[in-house]
């Protein structure tokens, strides 16, 4: 037994509250990854990603969907992507080369994140009090995801299913971020 | 006595009725009231004071136009100057007062204005107030001010919360009145995302003002009927007391909606929203505003617009006079007289400007004079008779005037369009540039009959959805009768010896213009600026046209000649409040917190913001008072022993591919290119131009994998200039970048025990011993029982140290960690001023060094920029004045009195010569209280200054006034050998 052990915190401490019409809800049983192609590499990383997770490379704005630890996968940027998956340990990059074996430059992002879900009837109306883009379901249907900007904060928002929505934002300005969307919620309830 | 000039009809709810006050007086209205008509309901005619000359006001329209009746609302903190009474919906318990007076609404003492009004014409100050000069700050401005103006802020913060928000749709339509609803049925009706939006608390527009007809029901039936048919429809958002402000890029439009003014308390809400709406195409429907006819006291309560005194008798059964004449010079003018005289409203006169016979029957009784001229009114607190230039004297209580209607083109001109000229209709009316998106429809594109209106709204909406792709049903426009709208231009009655007002709420009359004129102020922009006509906040929405009209008549040009002010939001006045939405106090910007952030708070850390971050700067223990206390303590046991101070703030860019060594080779000016596996170097950045850009280390994790560090103000500027180098330098490098600053919690552990320290939490199987892992190495370890660590042998301190870091949401737990395993030596916190006092200690640049204007050479390290490789800003790094040998260095100073405080900022004079620009031979860049050595230090850039070690010359602050021997000195104050961070 080591004389010392870490304990792990998430970025709002499993924050969860309802407000009429809308749930907030901290996610923290998910873990990130950035897969990023080899120059001239993208066919070995697209047959390894078919083998291991049934998924496509996506077009950026969209979800590629695995049943495989729930994995979802979206483009970033130009030549990167992001892997979504069922995971709480502390190397999530080990399980992806388990599966993508050298065929990708794997960097974890796990902790790099808040991920929060605002969920129910109301979720549009409370995004639309920060969030800039067009959501509603025909402009972002059910799968489509994109970066943005809210209230100053980097954000992605994955459109995960009918009036639910999944936000992610740095971590260090957690707070700010859920202070931002509490606010909207007070606001619009 | 209550509402006595209340009569039947109107669109209110008489079962709700609803107190409030106007200068305390209890008062009582409807719902559906607006704040003027329930005052004109109660027969209060004068309402306020005007601007400079303090003469009587009163209501003067009923729309947001209004330039006279501005009140006061609510009290206290919540109080809010400059309202306008005609679009305040009347709620229970509204507070209302009159503003811009001294004593009494009825008898105010600077009415004595007025009487000196000959010497207060336009641009009075400019000429006057000249002697003594030093007057004009002290005094006369500020009594003139004090004289002048609207209302009064409460000088309080603001209570009410405000929010910003988005909205998206395919047809934006601005103005719900006919035109705007049928607008919204055609592109509703097709299953197009649409949003409707109108300022008032009512849609229709003029639908509710009016008596005219839609598909044989009234104009505010079939508008119901129509708001209910958008209601049900679930693509279409209505929205009501929302003013569309600004019309901007992209065909983004700016929009205000006043969520709580109507209720008597926000309830914690949002008391106003600005919106901006995305939208594919803008039907503006923003209909049109009536003008007045400038004349002899023209100003007096009880002189409106005459489509408002029919607006207030049919809308909102509330009779602005018992006794009415009418003076116009275009058929909707005798409107008013007809609606009126159907109400049994006795109509003195009507006075048509036009000669010829009467466009519509007359009503009876009243005197019709065509041809016909006001010259005078008389009555002090209210009209009570007018006299025409014939010299006849008619009695009335209230004067309907009607110049025409001027269409609301300002959102078309927010991009720069200019309107055109119609001189059918004497207005100017939508030029051809109008912003991306935009149609007009309707009486704001000059289309003044109402079945015009209806079907160009309705065209608009399908040219709309034919433009998106959608497919118009079939269903036709609404029909009414057509009307006439005859005018014949007539602006100002010439005749008129009283003066003739343009400009109600500036007190800017026809001899104001013409006085411009003379005094050469003949482009309209400087009409504007030196008359203030068009200003504050109705935007000279009535004035403007007639005025342009009198300065074309100067000039001798045409009013299209002359042309019009630039039209720029917000079409009408937006809070200040609305506009900073909730970045207010703590949330003005997001804050970001490092993982240490609440063990910190619970050791008393004091913050500093450092961008966004905050960090701790230092951490005060029990008895100590001053912040010098704390970080000398700091200071001193951790060079004593160890310390512990969160670095995550610093940038964190993960580098992986086959390029990696070369690409990094690339942007630092030092090689990295052999850089072994398990090992860290420091390494410069240069801008192109050869000035340093940022500074930090890179350590090989593996041959395709680096991992570096940034200062944390450049952390997004380094990642961006690589991102730019890798994209498009070189973009067929095989290398990647991604951001890791968040995931990783970061911990410089420093002191002569800090190899002890993190032997107790590093698992045993990582040899972590001097020989093991030596200055400069790095590798990934674990820590506590399997957690995954980085860990790095760098020094900022010049001490023994390490940075360690482990994934973020272990970072709050590894700084307890370290703190408890550091206990037996005395462990220490260390904030930011305790980082600061060790680096310059040591002597290592930061970001005060690195200013943007200093070279590798400046900073000593200009042997760093290697010449056997190329990298950004290697050539220009070689230009001769930046390698000039007499040029900066960056060296030490310590005070020749030793108890003397440096101060950064100072500049440094030879002895012996004077203190001014050209003896400047460079400045103290950084600063400290060394408690390793007892007294203050510095580094700065002097010239040669590595050559005149041990010279005296003098540290200037003419700023401050002060003035110190300093001798030059080695930068490196403490252990220069570097045998600590060694050990």
């Amino acid at each position: 037994m080591p004389d010392y052990t870490l304990t792990a915190n998430t970025p709002l401490n499993g924050f969860s509250r309802d407000f009429p019409g809308v749930s907030i809800n901290e996610v923290n049983d998910r873990a990130i990854v950035s897969i990023v192609a080899p120059r001239d590499g993208e066919k070995e990383l697209i047959k390894a990603l078919k083998k291991s997770y049934d998924i496509e490379l996506p077009n950026a704005g969209v979800l590629s969907v695995s049943a495989q630890d729930n994995a979802v996968l979206f483009c970033m940027a130009q030549d990167q992507y992001f892997l979504m998956f069922d995971y709480t340990g502390n190397t999530a990059t080990t399980v992806v080369h388990s599966y993508l074996n050298d065929t990708a430059y794997l960097t974890d992002q796990s902790d790099s994140y808040v991920m929060i879900r605002v969920s129910g009837a109301n979720s549009r109306c409370l995004l639309e009090r920060i969030c800039p883009l067009d959501i509603h379901p025909t402009a972002f249907p059910v799968r489509a995801v994109a970066r943005t900007i809210m209230e100053h904060l980097g954000t992605t928002i994955i459109h995960e299913g009918d009036d639910n929505f999944l936000l992610l934002s740095a971590r260090s300005s957690a707070y700010s971020f859920l202070e931002a969307i509490e606010t909207s919620a007070k606001n619009t309830s | 006595m209550s509402q006595i000039n209340r009569i039947d009809g109107g669109l209110l709810d008489r079962t709700q009725k609803l107190n409030f006050t106007f200068n305390g007086q209890t008062l009582e209205g409807f719902a559906g009231d607006t704040l003027a008509s329930a005052l004109l309901a109660n027969g209060h005619k004068m309402v306020g004071r005007s601007f400079k000359y303090h003469r009587p006001r009163g209501i003067f329209s009923a729309g947001s136009e209004e330039p006279n009746a501005l009140v006061q609302l609510r009290s206290g903190a919540y109080q809010e100057p400059n309202t306008r009474a005609t679009i305040t919906e009347l709620f229970q318990g509204l507070e209302a007062t009159s503003q811009n007076h001294r004593g009494s609404l009825k008898y105010d003492f600077m009415a004595v204005n007025d009487l000196f009004s000959s010497f207060l014409s336009a641009g009075f100050y400019y000429k006057t107030f000249m002697w003594p000069k030093a007057f004009w700050e002290k005094f006369y401005e500020p009594v003139i001010r004090a004289a002048a103006g609207l209302g009064r802020l409460s000088g309080q913060d603001d209570p009410d919360i405000y929010d910003k928000s988005f909205l998206h749709c395919d047809v934006l339509v601005v103005g719900a009145g006919p035109s705007g609803l049928s607008a919204a049925l055609s592109a509703g009706r097709a299953g197009a995302r649409v949003i409707l939006m109108d300022e008032d608390f009512r849609m229709g527009g003029r639908l509710n003002a009016e008596t005219l007809s839609v598909n044989d029901q009234s104009g505010y039936e079939w508008a119901t009927q129509a708001i209910a048919e958008l209601s049900a429809m679930d693509n279409v958002r209505l929205m009501t007391r929302t003013t569309a402000y600004g019309a901007y890029d992209h065909g983004i439009v700016g929009a205000l909606e006043r969520v709580t003014d109507h209720l008597v308390s926000s309830n914690n809400k949002p008391r106003q929203i600005l919106w901006r709406v995305y939208t594919k195409r803008t039907i503006l429907c923003a209909g049109s505003t009536e003008r007045p006819i400038a004349f002899g006291n023209n100003d007096r309560p009880g002189i409106m617009l005459a489509g408002a005194v029919r607006a207030y008798v049919n809308r909102w059964g509330a009779l602005p006079g018992k006794r009415v004449a009418v003076f116009t010079n275009n058929d909707d003018g005798w409107r008013t007289a007809t609606d009126l005289a159907v109400k049994g409203v006795e109509i003195t006169a009507v006075i048509d400007s036009r000669d010829g016979q009467p466009p519509v029957a007359v009503p009876n009784g009243a005197a019709v004079v065509m041809g016909g001229r006001i010259v005078d009114t008389q009555g002090r607190h209210g009209i009570k008779s007018i006299t025409l230039s014939n010299g006849q004297k008619i009695p009335t209580d209230c004067l309907a005037v009607s110049g025409g209607w001027s269409p609301n083109v300002q959102l078309t001109c927010h991009q720069r369009g200019r309107p055109t000229w119609r001189e059918d209709i004497a207005a100017f009316v939508p030029g051809g540039e109008l912003p991306l998106g935009m149609m007009v429809a309707g009486a704001a594109a000059g289309n003044l009959s109402l079945s015009s209106v209806l079907q160009d709204g309705h065209n608009l909406g399908n040219k709309a959805l034919s433009d998106l792709g959608f497919k118009p049903t079939t269903e036709t426009a609404a029909k009414s009768d057509e009307e006439t709208v005859g005018i014949s231009a007539f602006w100002h009655v010439k005749e008129s010896k009283a003066r003739a007002w343009l400009d109600l709420q500036n007190d800017v009359t026809v001899k104001d213009v013409k006085l411009s004129h003379q005094e050469g102020f003949r482009a309209v922009e400087h009409l504007k600026r030196y008359t203030t006509l068009g200003m504050a906040t109705d935007q000279g929405k009535t004035a403007n046209i007639p005025a342009l009209a009198v300065m074309a008549e100067c000039t001798g040009k045409s009013i299209p000649e002359t042309g019009t002010t630039i039209f720029r939001p917000p079409y009408t006045p937006v809070a200040i409040g609305a506009l900073a939405g909730r970045a207010r106090g703590k949330d003005f910007r997001p804050s970001r917190l490092t993982p240490s952030h609440s063990w910190a708070e619970e050791q008393g850390a004091v913050f500093v913001e450092a961008g966004m971050w905050y960090r701790a700067q230092w951490f005060p223990k029990a008895g100590e008072t001053h912040w010098r206390q704390s970080v000398d303590r700091e200071v001193t046991q951790t060079r004593a022993s160890v310390g512990v101070c969160d670095v995550t703030t610093l940038g964190k860019i993960d580098i992986q591919g086959k390029d990696a060594a070369e690409f990094l080779n690339k942007v630092y000016a030092n090689a990295f290119a052999k850089l072994p596996v398990g090992k860290v170097r420091y390494g410069i950045m240069l801008r192109e131009d050869g000035i340093m850009m940022d500074d930090g280390t890179s350590a090989r994790f593996a041959e395709n994998h680096f991992v570096m560090t940034t200062t944390t103000a450049n952390a997004v500027g380094v990642f961006r200039h690589m991102e730019f180098c890798r994209q498009c330098l070189w973009p067929n490098m095989d290398v990647h970048l991604i951001s890791s600053t968040e995931q990783y919690a970061q911990f410089a552990v420093a002191g002569p025990n800090a190899r002890k320290l993190l032997q107790k939490i590093v698992d045993r199987n990582h040899d972590i011993s001097n020989e093991a892992f030596p200055f400069m190495a790095c590798g990934e370890v674990t820590v506590c029982g399997g957690i995954p660590a980085r860990l790095f042998r760098i020094s900022f301190s010049g001490e023994l140290a390490y940075e360690i870091a482990v994934p973020t949401r272990y970072g709050d737990s590894l700084v307890r960690t370290l703190m408890a395993a550091g206990e037996e030596f005395d462990v220490t916190a260390y904030g930011t001023e305790a980082l600061g006092v060790m680096r310059i200690e040591k002597g290592h640049a930061a970001g005060n060094e690195l200013n943007g204007q200093t070279t590798a050479q400046d900073l000593g390290m200009g042997r760093m920029v290697s010449k056997k490789k190329d990298c950004i800003g290697n050539t220009l790094s070689e230009r001769e004045n930046l390698n000039r040998k007499d040029g900066l260095s960056l060296v030490g100073f310590r005070p020749v009195n030793r108890s003397d405080e440096l101060k950064a900022g100072s500049h440094f004079i030879a002895k012996g010569k004077s203190a001014e620009m050209v003896n400047d031979e460079g400045w103290m860049s950084s600063v400290a209280y060394s408690p390793s050595l007892g007294h203050s230090i510095g580094l700065g850039f002097i010239k040669q200054g590595s050559e005149r070690l041990g010279e005296i010359v003098r540290a200037t602050d003419p700023i401050r006034e002060g003035e110190i021997e300093v001798e030059i000195v080695s930068a490196h104050f403490i252990d220069p050998e570097g045998e600590r961070l060694r050990a």
